[in-house]
């Protein structure tokens, strides 16, 4: 008996390895590695671009893979810690990566991001908001697919103002996170170029407050009342902070960020309307752009799940944006396939044409899908392409 | 002839216990630099990083017995202090502007930049310390937290001189595995030296019993804040040491997560003595790395075993659980780890030593 077990077990083996050997005989894979939150606080924020990452490079696998090599992937927790970061970039690294792809944020993924570009690779953030996560803050290795955070408030002041006829604004900034303080700027420095467009009142708060009566207080007290409140936030204290102005009776329109997407807080502010804010694409299927709403449609079919947040479509245009490169440089050398993105006028994604240049790595362009919530309920009511000109200091946040 | 081997013998009985910790710390890093893995070097030299700051932190919390919940704000300091002086020179003043001048043109070679941050944070300690340890008990426990949280909420906010929230890059990864043990050791000794002489033993008398201490003549304010000095330079050195470390700094990593952890280890340890701070970090650094590589995978033949993610801090958690119900005083039990060496190299020292070990 036990020698008829041993004697399956060593056929098995044998057949693992002949079967392996004919994957070697193949063309090599091309690694990307993640080195990314899977755990720990963050994760939440990285899943659902890891997710549609791994959509993407299935679609390209299924196309026979890139130069006609195969994409795999490898993975490394960073556990939401930064210093494991930079130890996971070199895990994935060690096993070969070809390229690492890290987090979404800047302060999350610089770590891994660094030691990528020290050891001559090419570092993917699959949707970071900020300038830095680029030449100025990693090096000129160092790509985003997202576009930067200051365009989310231009996007809303020239929206507003143009479409909706808003001229006075209160601007609420959480002050805990760095994006959120540039999408306040943004919109600050937008509703300079505007003729009559008038800040009336500023005012911070840090996520996680557990009141705001002060602030509201304040935003009540204004007489006249602003056209508009921008509330600069994410989620969870977001959805606290839009409660309790709401929970005051002041029903002036509220303008807010893409990290507000997604309709799981929307519990805490029962029938909430007059909500605005831009997105990267839709994730509820009605995208006016077809190709968002299919990659909807296949994220859900494959995850039985919707996309968390609109961030995730940015895991699939980083994944798009790579093999393209990788494509036109016919290499995955990094010098030359990051030369392929800064040399190219326009690589095609689903969120439209993406261009990089030498000292900037993020868009510095974007055309936003406006999503509006009424009643509780989502809709994309217009798309709105940022026209404000940010120079990269002013991308820093330095130009003051 | 016979007094000088007899005397080389009472040297070594007496510093019995940090030599054989910095033996063992030394050929931990000798084998991770034969080995030549990048990964394993990258733990290797963190775990060092916290035993400076672990050590530091025994040095007030393990003599005086009142427990720290704030040493991280000297780590913050050590290194912000060390941005301050040798962080990316074209950058520095896009992002850190209303820095004095000096600072701004200063590009201070990392060694000198190192001591400069824990010298700054010890001078801190020196005038916060001068209020939190006239408290006793737990009041002083608190007043460190709140140091911390004072000092986390004004880097934060403080963007013109620490860059707000934001991640400061471009600090020189001076720290490798030999710089992060020349430190290691300089603590071990340090906090040897302090514990055997006249300061540690009265401080550590005041621990004992507070009264008899002071009735013996014993300042514990005094005292106390001696060892909050010294061991505040420790802590600020790891913070310099791990800004040189990871190229990178922001304020979030310098606070609750770190200051339990560090805790902890010291905990786990023991926290009545030197070996148990060294012991304790080297024992959960090596409990985290296999929870991590567990979670990461194993790999038995074509099969690989993994643990579901979230093992390391569940693992984490129950370790400590256990090692608070069934050995209170830490793995080192309020024992020295040379003790028995030293008994056996200089048999007459046993009294002497015996007294310092248990106070």
């Amino acid at each position: 008996m036990m020698k008829r077990v041993i004697g399956t077990f060593l056929a098995a083996a044998a057949a693992a390895i002949a079967l392996s050997g004919t994957v070697l005989a193949e063309e090599k894979p091309i690694v990307i590695g993640f080195a990314i939150a899977q755990s720990g606080w963050f994760a939440i924020n990285d899943d659902g671009g890891i997710k549609a990452a791994e959509l993407a490079i299935d679609e390209l696998n299924a196309k026979g893979g890139i130069l006609g090599r195969k994409i795999k992937t490898i993975y490394a927790d960073n556990k939401s810690d930064r210093a494991q970061g930079a130890k996971g970039a070199l895990e994935v690294l060690e096993k070969g990566a070809d390229a690492v792809f890290v987090d979404l944020d800047y302060d999350m993924g610089v770590a891994a991001a660094l030691e990528a570009n020290k050891a001559g690779k090419i570092a993917f953030s699959i949707g970071a908001e900020d300038v830095k996560m680029g030449v100025q803050g990693v090096g000129p290795l160092a790509f985003t697919s997202a576009m930067a955070a200051q365009l989310e408030g231009a996007a809303m002041a020239e929206w507003g103002y143009e479409k909706k006829g808003f001229k006075t604004t209160y601007l609420l900034t959480d002050t805990l996170i760095e994006y959120t303080k540039s999408v306040c700027n943004g919109y600050d420095v937008a509703a300079k170029t505007l003729a009559g467009a008038k800040i009336v009142g500023r005012d911070t708060f840090k996520n996680g407050d557990p009141s705001m009566v002060a602030q509201v207080t304040r935003i009540k007290n204004l007489d006249p009342a602003p056209d508009v409140i921008m509330i600069c936030t994410f989620t969870p204290g977001g959805g606290a902070a839009v409660r309790q102005i709401r929970a005051a009776g002041i029903k002036t329109p509220i303008f807010s960020t893409t990290a507000m997407d997604g309709n799981y807080w929307l519990d805490a502010v029962p029938n909430l309307s007059e909500f605005y804010y831009p997105v990267h694409g839709s994730d509820y299927g009605d995208d006016p752009r077809a190709a968002v709403n299919d990659v909807v449609k296949k994220y859900k079919a494959k995850y039985n799940a919707e996309p968390p947040f609109t961030h995730a479509l940015l895991g699939y245009v980083a994944v798009n944006l790579y093999a393209t490169a990788v494509e036109r440089a016919k290499s995955t050398d990094a010098k030359k396939v990051a030369a392929a993105l800064e040399s190219s006028d326009g690589i095609p994604t689903i969120l439209g044409p993406y261009s990089f240049s030498h000292d900037l790595h993020i868009q510095n362009k974007f055309s936003f899908p406006i999503m509006s919530v009424q009643d509780g309920k989502h809709a994309v009511i217009d798309t709105w392409v940022t026209k404000t000109p940010f120079t990269t200091n002013e991308l820093l946040r330095k130009a003051e | 002839m016979m007094t000088d081997r007899f005397s080389i013998a009472k040297c070594l009985a007496r510093n019995a216990s940090p030599l054989v910790l910095c033996g063992a710390v030394a050929l931990i890093v000798i084998g991770t630099a034969l080995a030549n893995d990048a990964a394993l070097d990258r733990t290797v030299t963190e775990a060092l990083v916290r035993i400076v700051y672990v050590v530091g932190l025994y040095i007030f919390v393990g003599n005086s017995g009142v427990i720290s919940f704030g040493h991280t704000a000297f780590m913050a300091i050590g290194a912000y202090t060390t941005a301050w002086q040798d962080c990316c020179s074209t950058t520095k003043s896009l992002f850190m502007p209303a820095l004095p001048n000096v600072l701004l043109q200063a590009n201070v070679p990392p060694p000198l930049a190192t001591i400069v941050s824990g010298v700054v944070a010890s001078i801190f300690a020196g005038v916060v310390g001068l209020a939190i340890v006239r408290l006793s008990g737990i009041g002083a426990s608190i007043a460190t937290f709140a140091v911390l949280a004072i000092v986390n909420v004004t880097f934060s906010n403080w963007d013109s001189v620490t860059a707000g929230t934001s991640t400061l890059v471009g600090i020189p990864n001076y720290t490798d595995h030999w710089i992060a043990l020349l430190w290691a050791v300089i603590a071990i000794f340090a906090a040897h030296f302090y514990q055997t002489s006249r300061f540690g033993l009265s401080l550590r008398v005041s621990r004992e019993d507070e009264v008899a201490a002071k009735a013996s003549g014993v300042s514990i304010f005094r005292q106390r804040l001696i060892a909050f000095v010294i061991s505040a330079f420790f802590v600020g050195v790891s913070g310099a040491l791990y800004a040189h470390f990871l190229g990178t700094i922001s304020v979030d990593a310098f606070y609750i997560d770190i200051s339990l952890l560090t805790l902890a280890m010291l905990v786990v340890g023991g926290m009545n003595s030197l070996s148990g701070a060294v012991v304790g970090v080297a024992a959960i650094s090596l409990l985290i790395e296999v929870l991590r590589q567990s979670e990461h995978g194993f790999a038995l033949g074509s099969l690989t075993v993994s643990a579901p993610r979230g093992t390391q801090e569940i693992g984490l958690g129950v370790a400590m659980l256990v090692m608070l119900i069934f050995r209170r005083n830490g793995i080192a039990g309020n024992q020295e780890i040379g003790e028995r060496l030293s008994r056996f190299l200089a048999p007459q020292l046993q009294r002497s030593s015996k007294l310092t070990e248990d106070f």
